[in-house]
């Protein structure tokens, strides 16, 4: 057996911009997951069950089936309807499912800071939406931001998951440069290499944020 | 493993422990004869319960040395098995009370007393129950055998565990604030358990911040202070008459306090 | 709802569904043993074994399943190593849960307060025995549900194995998709039916809790 890195190395700007394209889905995810996900969490425990049961069900269904399922009934699915480019199914693909994570996170997080604090707020004479906005809210977020993160970076790793319905990110690009090379290992390799670096960067930048969070809890 | 009548029990020489920069304790000298009751007082961060747990090997001591009934807890030259088969034969022979119980919430009351027996001395299974049954006797829980750590009292949690250090026959018994962490109309119990053991002439070494029960139980006194035994004495003189500033204040300190 | 569809296309889905199992099953088996050997390695007195398996843990988590799948299946030839793909899903998902598997053990072990270590230790048990009689038997409820968690994130990820062409059951349902048009029906049936096993490892890993902590309800 031979190594031959070199064709590798001639595709490497193929390889960063794969690398780009990955980022830029992860972040798109985490804003909408994070976002929506408080959101649906607020939704699922403050409205009335008409609103809320469909909603959790949804979470319900998100985070029972695969992603790769998930992906294969957007794409097809709303590709049935409208005319919408690849890219944006995974991205709220990735968001949907991540988006049910986190909100499960969140209504955990949002009862367990209500216990005490709502009744406290309600007798300084806040309303219902203000203390939820001013009080609960925040405090549930700063609870909420070590499993957050960990969620995302979990979420990132599933952003190869994404080449299935050929979104040009990381392993996609290299598929190809596969097929033109026939350099499998070589290729997979260094993909596994280079997440493993972006893993190391976002448990650091975790450990960063759950540092500063914890003054705020 | 006999040995003549006039060896100390437990005798530590010099023995010397730190944690990091902080020193525990600086080279502290006990002979305990067997039969005797020691109680140690003195404030918390004094070091007691580290020298309690030293004599145990649950702390691994820096200096000096401790025989128990003449054989030495520490071997440096024992590496890996042969250190763990040496440790494990000298913790047969001690008995360790702990502040928090440490029953085994997995099994009921009677298996607590009776798996080191049935398990260290292969003892057969009539015969740990019939040991078992009288140990949880002695300290009143014959009716409990059956029931499981979680529905019992503080006070009945510290009893099983006495009776389970009991279970091994051992030399000497270890107390670390054992009465610290009950409810104070539970403490009386655990002290009668103790009291009986007293009047059996059983080895003890008693760490406790209960001044009237360590006045009326033991022998001997150790009052510690900052990783030093500051003075000993019998109980009698060191809580009436003490020689030392420190011990002064804090007795009067806890004796006020206890009213 | 086409409902013709949906009762035409079920068979196939059953099939494929219990490859699903198979192969999660018979992974889950394998990463036992893996997680186990992991450990013993990070608890081992000598340094390097505990290195060794703090990396592999390491990378294994740092990675993407996926990657590791084509990687095994794609490149795994250029180092002689040549597997079917219903061998090669079963082989990497095995030592990736192995690794989560490990960890779940290690922290449950960890979970069991010291004292009860202290308190075995003193009446002269050793490490070992302590771990037989003492620890394992009071981590083991912590353990199983943990695990739990992690076989229902492996058949999950099991559905990456049809990448590889392996038939299971989002393979199945994707051919379903692409040849009937109906993607609501098929993923409809899918999902149920990921559900129905998802439900299934839970109240198994319920029951085992139960089993396991039974004395805490004495």
């Amino acid at each position: 057996m031979e190594f031959d890195f070199s064709p590798v190395i001639e595709y490497f700007p193929t390889l960063v911009q794969g690398v780009g394209v990955t980022l830029l889905i992860g972040l798109a995810v985490a804003v909408m997951s994070i976002v929506g996900g408080q959101i649906v969490a607020v939704i699922s425990l403050y409205t009335r069950r008409v609103v809320s049961w469909p909603l959790r069900f949804f979470i319900w269904l998100f985070m029972t089936t695969p992603l790769l399922l998930q992906l294969y009934f957007l794409y097809f699915g709303l590709g049935e309807l409208i005319l919408i480019p690849a890219i944006v199914v995974g991205i709220l693909g990735l968001g949907f499912h991540y988006m049910a994570y986190n909100a499960d996170i969140f209504v955990a997080t949002i009862r367990s800071v209500s216990d005490g604090q709502y009744e406290a707020s309600r007798s300084l004479g806040f309303g219902h939406i203000r203390t939820l906005i001013y009080i609960i809210l925040p405090q549930a977020f700063y609870r909420a931001l070590p499993q957050l993160s960990n969620n995302m970076i979990i979420m990132v790793k599933d952003i190869s998951v994404l080449s299935a319905i050929g979104i040009g990110e990381l392993v996609y690009v290299s598929q190809y440069a596969i097929s033109v090379t026939f350099r499998p290992f070589e290729f997979y390799i260094t993909i596994a290499v280079i997440y493993y670096l972006i893993n190391l960067m976002m448990e650091a930048g975790q450990s960063w944020i759950e540092r500063r969070a914890a003054y705020r809890r | 493993m006999t040995t003549s009548t006039d060896t100390p029990m437990v005798e530590l020489k010099g023995v010397k422990k730190h944690f990091g920069d902080l020193e525990v304790l600086k080279g502290i000298d006990l002979r305990v004869d067997r039969g005797r009751i020691i109680s140690i007082i003195g404030p918390s961060g004094s070091g007691k319960s580290t020298l309690l747990r030293s004599i145990n090997h649950l702390e691994v001591i820096d200096g000096g040395n401790i025989l128990l009934d003449g054989m030495p807890v520490n071997r440096p030259d024992l590496k890996g098995l042969a250190f763990e088969r040496h440790i494990n034969h000298i913790r047969q022979n001690m008995g360790m009370v702990f502040q928090h119980f440490n029953l085994f919430p997995h099994m009921s009351t009677l298996d607590n007393v009776t798996l080191a027996p049935r398990r260290l001395k292969g003892m057969q299974s009539t015969d740990a129950r019939e040991l078992g049954m009288e140990l949880l006797e002695r300290v009143g829980l014959a009716d409990k055998a059956k029931a499981y750590p979680s529905s019992l009292s503080g006070g009945q949690k510290q009893r099983v565990a006495i009776a389970r250090a009991l279970a091994m026959q051992p030399k000497v018994m270890l107390f670390d604030e054992a009465t610290s962490a009950l409810d104070p109309e539970l403490v009386e119990e655990v002290n009668r358990v103790m009291k009986g053991l007293a009047e059996e002439h059983m080895t003890m070494l008693i760490v406790t911040h209960e001044m009237a029960f360590a006045r009326d139980v033991s022998d001997w006194t150790m009052f510690m202070d900052e990783g030093v035994v500051v003075e000993a004495n019998t109980p009698d003189r060191l809580f009436s008459d003490p020689d030392h500033e420190r011990t002064c204040h804090f007795l009067r300190k806890h004796l006020g306090s206890q009213g | 709802m086409d409902f013709n569809l949906m009762i035409d296309i079920t068979p196939l889905l059953i099939k494929a569904a219990w490859v699903t199992v198979d192969i999660s099953a018979r992974a889950l088996f394998l990463g036992l043993f893996i997680a186990a050997a992991l450990v013993a390695l990070r608890t081992s007195r000598l340094a390097p074994p505990r290195w060794l398996a703090r990396a592999y843990i390491s990378v294994i988590r740092g990675t993407p399943y996926f990657v590791q799948l084509l990687l095994v299946f794609y490149g795994g030839p250029a180092i002689g190593l040549r597997l079917d793909p219903f061998t090669c899903g079963v082989m990497v998902g095995a030592f990736n849960i192995g690794a989560y598997i490990s960890e779940a053990m290690r922290g449950a072990i960890e979970s069991v307060d010291s004292g009860q270590s202290e308190a075995s230790r003193s009446l002269g048990f050793g490490r070992l025995a302590t771990l037989q009689h003492i620890i394992l038997p009071q981590a083991a409820g912590l353990m199983i549900r943990s695990i739990g968690v992690l076989a229902i994130i492996l058949v999950k990820n099991s559905s990456l194995v049809s990448i590889i062409s392996v038939v299971e059951l989002t393979y199945q349902a994707q051919r379903l998709i692409g040849s009937t048009y109906k993607p609501l029906e098929v993923f409809m049936l899918s999902a149920l039916m990921y559900i129905v096993i998802i439900y299934a490892v839970m109240g198994m890993i319920e029951f085992l809790y139960r089993r396991a902590t039974r004395y805490t309800y004495r």
